[in-house]
């Protein structure tokens, strides 16, 4: 075989990132040559990963690579393999883009930091381990790749370590962080004493037919393990904190990446190796627990006040539609959910590097503190305004097109199956997009709009590297957006019909597969053709700027704050300006008055102490172990 | 020359029927209508049906004044970006048996269209600069979310009926849902649809932001909120576009509930859309208006949560067990 075989291309993204932290740290000190070196990497990963789509996506070869040639002996597999079908590819191609934008964005945003060599490094080595996990064939293979994500993740965190709680946010996602990897482990153990294998597809082949109480039992310590990588609840309060102590090139990877991660292990989990989504119970399970996440992440998110905790909540939440659509196991419902990881990754990255940038200029992340930025710094707040309404699922951004094919799914599946409770599902998600879209008004009008502070009144906008690296992320928002049937053909749906081949992925790998594939519809009763509408709006836009511009419109009267004229004021009822600034927490207090009770709830039990949320981690361990030992 | 035939008939539908000059002159008349209507009731003479039309024109005839602290290029294009996306929601809006673009948009995407004017004028409120700007579109948010759910309850109760009576379990298109009216007489009739539309008609002023469910521009206490720095061409727009949005939920309604009514012949259908339009403006918007007083923003969240939600989920409930 040739180097340039496409079969080394995956073992080539990995390698080429792990190859870059070893360099990165060799000339840490040269500037220039760090820079290329990572810049190098992120993109060699990114064209291996793109060169894949056609032999994977397109003509749905599933690639199988055994290392050092050593693959099956005596019917089980001893050597380490990586096996990319579809749905690793597609969480490849969205995890190595994510890193590409980000390391682009870090030249710019990271220069001004002491270390920036061991940033690169960590970067390049967090990278490389969740490429790994995506790729890897190898259940065992996945601990480790597990591990180093989570140990560069927390170095990262605390990167900025003179910074107000970075280092107490890095500890607590630490100790969590260790209970998972743990759990993950003993689960790997408990699977290899029960049916002797390591092998991802032999592991498929053998386990349905093993259901012994110890297999349910790593079921739960594997379930549980990948639920603390996704930060879903119960794990989301060390999102927040990591997010906001963390750099935003980091958030980027941690809420684009790291979550994307554990969405992967649970669907390999629950659709692969346990072959278990047939059964209510754990469908049950995958929604209620999306579910939850989306409400739960969404009203914390409302009450915070820093603008990148405040995100750090809505990826939760956003994550929970993903888990959701996951869990309906359904065709449709696990495109729509994969499409809207896509999404969550390309319009969360463009919103972390828009608080990035406003950090960057103003030192503050504080939604009290700042205001009117918009007319400082103009590109960031166009491209930040993509990225919330994106989020938001404003038509005709990405973030709609997924979303609503996420409550035709559910709504499908609700009608399909007779169950009155998918329908309440379908409800919180309508709810929950709508108080994003009030979490985001919030957003621009405390940080973008709103009046400047007067110690922000010099502040410029940020450089071209940075922009530049947002202007990816909301381009693909908008492109995305606007060809939702161009992502599903060619993306989402060959990763779906991917979930439902089992039989072919234990085959591919040299294994007998009992397993039958499923056929798969991705039939759907809605109508959304956003490019038509656009061109309805764009007619219409023009129409109506024709006939105002005609009217002399634009023609206004404006005084600059030189001349002091009261008339051209802000017009106040006669305080102070400095009183008169409507807080960035508080805004929206005529929704949070009537759920007073609740958000007092929320408020006692999110305590910020570390050993309380070990706690719950162990509960929904114990949780989980019951569960299953229930119903499976 | 089928294509340019095609292309001038579209261009027809945007810019007059039922586009731009349509929405226009008959948001404008609802509004009046509404003025005329409560005056009345308040025992006022009450100003000439066509006064919002003067109004407007009168407006785009004065001085726009752009605050220092503002950021102009929003500030000005809000207005026209809702003002479009309005009018563009009223093309997928079936005139009973005629839909000027189907195939576009189906309810779920209406609902979040509906949301696309509310933003840009909280956007443009926000981009002011002016705190007052800042309390209202704060209130004007938690008036969105409190009639998101009903609407929400109210459609999927609707496209599960349908959907139910068609045999497809469910149904998101809007000229369906109307095509279906046409044959199996209007949903109102049904009488698991009728806690629906009583919670619809509920929604109507409350999206449109009327009397009681004013708090966001509540003059006397926040100077209009949002619009409290508009002036001129932009506040006429601004006025427009709460015209032609009574049209468009009034209209919404006429779609869902009372589709049956058609004739077949497009002007009287037209003719009849209009009258009940107007019937809906008076029913929901006027009657409320003349008889009460503006509610606190925290009442209107609990009222649309408890009472209309309640009533939207009644039938939602009934239609889901098929009645």
């Amino acid at each position: 075989m040739s180097i340039l075989n496409y079969h080394h291309f995956p073992i080539y993204s990995i390698m080429i990132l792990f190859l870059g932290a070893f360099l990165t740290v060799v000339f840490g000190h040269k500037k220039a040559l760090r820079n290329i070196f990572a810049l190098l990497a992120v993109s060699v990963s990114l064209a291996c990963m793109i060169a894949l789509v056609k032999p994977v996506m397109l003509d749905g070869e599933i690639i199988s690579y055994w290392m050092g040639g050593r693959g099956i002996a005596g019917g089980y597999a001893i050597g380490i393999s990586l096996e990319v079908d579809a749905l690793s590819l597609f969480f490849g191609l969205l995890i190595s883009t994510a890193v590409f934008v980000s390391c682009v964005y870090s030249i710019q945003y990271m220069s001004h930091d002491d270390n920036p060599g061991q940033y690169y490094t960590l970067f390049l080595m967090l990278s490389g381990g969740v490429m790994g996990l995506v790729l890897t064939g190898d259940i065992f293979n996945m601990f480790i790749m597990v591990e180093i994500l989570t140990f560069a993740a927390v170095a990262l965190t605390a990167f900025r370590n003179k910074a107000f709680g970075a280092l107490e946010a890095a500890f607590k996602y630490l100790v969590v962080g260790c209970i998972g990897s743990t759990c993950i482990l003993t689960g790997v153990i408990m699977l290899y004493a029960q049916v002797h294998t390591l092998n991802f597809a032999q592991l498929s082949a053998l386990i349905p037919g093993n259901l012994t109480p110890a297999t349910k039992v790593a079921f739960a310590l594997l379930f549980v393990g990948f639920s603390t990588k996704a930060f879903i609840v119960p794990f989301h309060p060390l999102a927040a904190d990591a997010h906001g102590a963390a750099p935003a090139s980091i958030s980027v990877l941690i809420s684009g990446v790291l979550t994307k991660s554990g969405i992967y292990g649970i669907i390999r989990l629950c659709y692969f190796l346990f072959q278990s989504m047939q059964l209510g119970a754990i469908q049950f399970m995958l929604v209620f627990i999306g579910s939850v996440s989306m409400f739960v992440c969404v009203t914390m998110a409302l009450a915070q006040h820093d603008f990148k905790r405040l995100l750090a909540f809505h990826s939760i939440s956003q994550i929970g539609y993903v888990l959701t659509a996951v869990g309906l196991c359904t065709a449709f419902g696990i495109s729509a959910g994969l499409y809207h990881a896509m999404n969550h990754t390309l319009f969360k990255g463009l919103l972390f590097l828009a608080a990035g940038a406003v950090l960057h200029q103003t030192g503050t992340t504080d939604l009290g503190k700042l205001g009117g930025l918009s007319r400082r710094m103009p590109h960031t707040t166009v491209l930040f305004l993509i990225g919330a309404f994106s989020i938001s699922g404003l038509p005709p951004f990405n973030g709609f097109a997924s979303k609503w094919m996420v409550y035709q799914a559910v709504y499908q599946k609700a009608v399909e199956s007779g169950n009155i409770g998918f329908l309440l599902v379908l409800i919180i998600a309508l709810v929950t997009s709508v108080l994003t879209l009030a979490s985001f008004v919030k957003v621009s009008q405390s940080v973008f709009f709103g009046q400047l502070p007067e110690e922000y009144s010099d502040v410029k906008e940020v450089g071209f590297g940075m922009r530049f690296a947002m202007g990816i992320f909301a381009v693909l928002c908008v492109i995305t957006g606007l060809f939702p049937n161009l992502v599903t053909t060619y993306l989402t749906e060959p990763a779906a019909r991917a979930v439902f081949s089992v039989g072919k992925y234990i085959s591919a790998m040299g294994f007998d597969s009992t397993v039958a594939d499923q056929a798969v519809s991705f039939a759907h009763a809605g109508v959304w053709a956003p490019v038509n509408w656009l061109l309805l709006l764009a007619v219409m836009l023009l129409a109506v700027t024709i006939v105002a511009v005609a009217s002399r419109y634009d023609k206004v009267s404006r005084r600059t704050s030189e001349t002091v004229d009261t008339k051209y004021q802000l017009f106040y009822g006669g305080e102070k300006n400095v009183y008169s600034q409507v807080g960035g927490g508080d805004l929206f207090w005529g929704f949070k008055h009537n759920w007073r009770h609740y958000f007092s709830f929320m408020h006692d039990l999110h305590s910020g102490v570390v050993n309380d949320y070990a706690l719950w981690a162990v509960v929904a361990l114990a949780l989980a172990i019951v569960f299953l030992q229930i119903v499976l | 020359m089928t294509i340019l035939m095609t292309a001038l008939y579209d261009l027809g539908y945007i810019l007059i029927f039922p586009g731009f000059l349509f929405c226009f002159l008959v948001g404008m008349l609802l509004c009046g209508i509404d003025r005329k209507l409560v005056a009345r009731m308040q025992k006022r003479v009450g100003p000439p049906i066509l006064q919002p039309m003067y109004d407007f024109f009168k407006l785009c005839g004065k001085e726009t004044i752009v605050p220092a602290a503002a950021s102009k290029t929003t500030f000005m294009a809000a207005p026209l970006i809702g003002l479009a996306a309005l009018v563009v929601i009223q093309l997928f809006i079936p005139v009973f048996g005629f839909t000027a673009f189907s195939g576009v948009a189906d309810i779920i995407v209406i609902l979040y269209l509906l949301l696309i004017p509310a933003m840009s004028s909280m956007l443009g409120g926000a981009a002011s600069g002016s705190p007052y700007a800042g309390v209202g579109l704060s209130r004007e948010m938690v008036t969105v979310i409190s009639c998101e759910l009903p609407l929400v309850l109210v459609l999927l109760a609707v496209a599960r009926t349908v959907g139910n009576a068609m045999g497809t379990g469910l149904c998101f298109s809007l000229s369906t849902i109307a095509d279906f009216q046409a044959a199996n007489g209007s949903l109102i009739l049904k009488g698991s649809m009728i806690p629906a539309a009583i919670a619809m008609l509920m929604v109507i002023p409350g999206e449109t932001g009327n009397h009681p469910f004013d708090a966001a521009e509540a003059e006397t206490e926040i100077c209009e909120g949002m619009l409290a720095e508009y002036s001129g061409a932009p506040l006429g727009v601004y006025k427009l576009n709460h015209a032609v949005k009574m049209l468009t939920l009034t209209s919404l309604f006429v779609a869902l509930f009372l589709g049956g009514l058609g004739t077949g012949i497009l002007p009287l259908d037209i003719i009849i859309m209009f009258l009940l339009c107007v019937a809906l403006t008076a029913v929901s918007i006027s009657f409320v208006h003349a008889v009460t007083a503006r509610l606190k923003i925290e009442q209107i969240f609990k009222y649309y949560w408890t009472v209309v939600s309640g009533l939207a989920l009644i039938s939602l409930v009934l239609a889901w067990y098929g009645m």
